[in-house]
């Protein structure tokens, strides 16, 4: 690699002159390798302290860009990823509890209604439709949240390890939970 | 090494139809395109011989160019006259068509780690990764994610080899061996081994773990916490309870949310994740 | 590792650029990160530092996670197949459920606010976190006492 790379650089600057590429200088260029036994690098060098060294490293690691990552890697993995879900479903249940629980609290102050019975007057008066689609967005994520944490459970016992195991049951839990989520919207 | 190789392909190379010195000449001709394409395939085409193009883009950055983007670059090849590999696509083009890519090789055969990349969106090693044949779809290479980029393909490693030193991944005992001579181990024992001694510290685990793009700097990440139980479950290495408090922290080995793509992407089929669910299961209470 | 210092210091040396550093911000377009601050600190060989051992923010901290966790399986299965919780039962899932949200918060807390990177955030974030819990533990109380519990709750609603 490293004698490849000591001829190209070599061609390059006599390719520097015009069309004195192919004809003459090949066979010169072969000539001299094979007589020479001491390695020609046409790049200057100096000799650095360790502390010189460790100073340029370090300016040279402040250019370095990071590489792309989620926007790269295997959308399975990441768009998919039953971990990065159960956090999403997680926080979402967790936060609209969170929301909900402070508005209760505030809610004799502020003069609104959150007690059980006016919520479930108001989610009545809703159209079947939009009562359906309310419930599946709920129910969703909570079968997907519980499904999936059995599984971390399962993992956290050292069960389900194997590579198949974890691509097939990485998909159960979106059918399982998608058709969990129907059942407790429209048949509950 | 590398000073060996090179005097000898240069005693070899005195013959003009070498075909590093084809490789030497073509570049200077199409250096600086945004596409290169192989240089023979028309001559192919030409006398009615079949071609297989594929073509890979390849992330390149340039730190001699810094204020330049990094961006991907493609090269299209002939799969009939390229090895199976991607790594000895990636070689052929270095070869033949762009002397400036830069990436790590050495083994070639998936025991020395240096060739792990991004490959279509998984890390693996290139050297132990087919070309797919049957799809024309372009191949994707990408240096390890979220690494910092030393050259094109070549990421920056330090932190991964100093979490590496952190753990004290040798053998530490006080007692001496019973016989004076080695450290028996049942087979039983030895056999705990299996599965754990086999990993490269290749990094495709480590940088496939999201857990660990975040928080590169405290958490080990999996392939520094694999090695991490390959010294925990030695029978032999009597500092277990001290590996273990040196792992009880949030960060050092808890960022992992068995995520799993760790398992999913080692390139020599070992499994990181079970070996970070075994050790939170004896660290557990 | 010593390859890579090496190669980049030769080429440092045989191209000096003025306008060198500028650079780094422009060069980082390509990703979405820009983590200067995570640059491993000189010298190269030293070992990655070991934090000080707390299991309470470590095993014991997992450990009660998993459990709040697991408990949660029979107290979500109960009221399927019993209809309803009795009130006990409903304060005790309403706090199992508090627990498990607050160890849920904190964990992405920790996640995506490192300490290291920006500590007084993540002080602000943690505190924050521990206020909110309080006042929605209060809440809860308070809904547990004066309304119907939270799993009659869902059920009128589910049925209204």
């Amino acid at each position: 690699m490293i004698a490849q790379r000591v001829g190209t650089t070599a061609l390059r600057r006599v390719a520097g002159k015009p069309n004195a590429f192919f004809t003459a200088n090949v066979a010169k260029l072969g000539l001299a390798q094979s007589l020479s036994t001491t390695q020609i690098r046409p790049v200057a060098t100096q000799k650095l302290s360790p502390a010189d060294g460790a100073a340029l490293l370090a300016k040279q690691r402040l250019n370095r860009p990071v590489s792309p990552h989620l926007e790269i890697y295997d959308k399975q993995q990441t768009w998919f990823g039953g971990s990065a879900w159960q956090r999403i479903t997680g926080a979402t249940f967790s936060g609209g509890l969170y929301v909900f629980a402070t508005a209760y609290l505030a809610a004799p102050l502020i003069g609104w209604h959150l007690e059980s019975a006016s919520l479930a007057a108001a989610f009545g008066a809703l159209p079947f439709a939009a009562k359906g689609a309310l419930k599946f967005l709920a129910a969703w994520p909570f079968a997907f949240h519980a499904i999936n944490g059995v599984r971390h459970l399962a993992f956290d016992m050292a069960v389900g390890f194997h590579r198949q195991t974890i691509i097939k049951t990485g998909w159960y839990i979106w059918g399982a939970s998608v058709v969990s989520g129907l059942y407790l919207a429209f048949f509950l | 090494m590398a000073a060996l190789r090179s005097s000898a392909s240069r005693l070899l190379g005195a013959a003009a139809s070498r075909p590093a010195l084809r490789a030497a000449v073509t570049p200077a001709a199409v250096r600086g395109m945004a596409t290169v394409t192989d240089g023979q395939q028309q001559h192919q085409a030409a006398s009615g011989e079949k071609t297989n193009l594929k073509t890979f883009q390849i992330y390149r950055w340039n730190p001699d160019t810094p204020t330049e983007k990094p961006r991907m670059q493609s090269y299209t090849l002939d799969l009939n006259k390229t090895g199976p590999m991607v790594l000895d696509a990636l070689i052929r083009i270095k070869n033949e068509l762009d002397p400036t890519l830069t990436f790590r090789r050495s083994c070639r055969e998936g025991i020395c780690g240096s060739c792990a990349m991004n490959i279509n969106g998984t890390n693996t090693l290139a050297c132990l990764c087919r070309i797919p044949a049957e799809s024309n779809a372009d191949m994707k290479i990408y240096p390890l994610p979220h690494t910092f980029v030393v050259k094109d393909l070549v990421p920056d490693l330090t932190q991964f080899y100093k979490q590496y030193k952190s753990i004290k991944p040798y053998l530490q005992r006080d007692t001496p061996a019973e016989d004076g001579k080695e450290y028996r181990q049942t087979k039983a024992d030895r056999k705990k081994l299996d599965g754990l001694y086999e990993c490269i510290l290749c990094a495709c685990c480590s940088t496939s773990c999201p857990s660990y793009w975040w928080n590169s700097e405290e958490y080990l990440g999996p392939a520094i916490l694999l090695q991490s139980y390959r010294w925990l479950v030695d029978s032999r290495d009597e500092r277990t309870a001290e590996r273990k408090d040196a792992l009880n922290n949030s960060m050092s080995l808890y960022r992992c949310h068995t995520i799993l793509n760790c398992t999913r992407t080692c390139p020599k089929g070992l499994n990181p994740g079970l070996a970070i669910a075994e050790i939170k299961k004896s660290m557990a209470f | 590792m010593a390859s890579i210092a090496r190669s980049s210091l030769l080429r440092q040396v045989a191209s000096a650029r003025p306008a060198f550093q500028q650079s780094a911000i422009r060069a980082a377009a390509f990703h979405t990160t820009a983590r200067r601050q995570l640059l491993p600190p000189l010298p190269l060989n030293d070992a990655a530092p070991v934090p000080p051992t707390s299991p309470s923010h470590g095993s014991y901290h997992w450990t009660l996670d998993r459990l709040v966790a697991a408990s949660l399986i029979p107290l979500t299965v109960a009221p399927f197949a019993a209809g309803s919780l009795n009130p006990t039962l409903d304060a005790v899932l309403c706090a199992t459920i508090l627990i498990h949200s607050h160890t849920g918060f904190q964990n992405i807390i920790v996640d995506y606010v490192p300490k290291k990177r920006m500590p007084g955030v993540r002080k602000l974030f943690i505190w924050g976190l521990n206020a909110a819990t309080a006042v929605v533990g209060l809440a809860l109380y308070e809904f547990e006492t004066t309304d119907v519990g939270i799993t009659e709750t869902i059920k009128r609603v589910w049925t209204a």
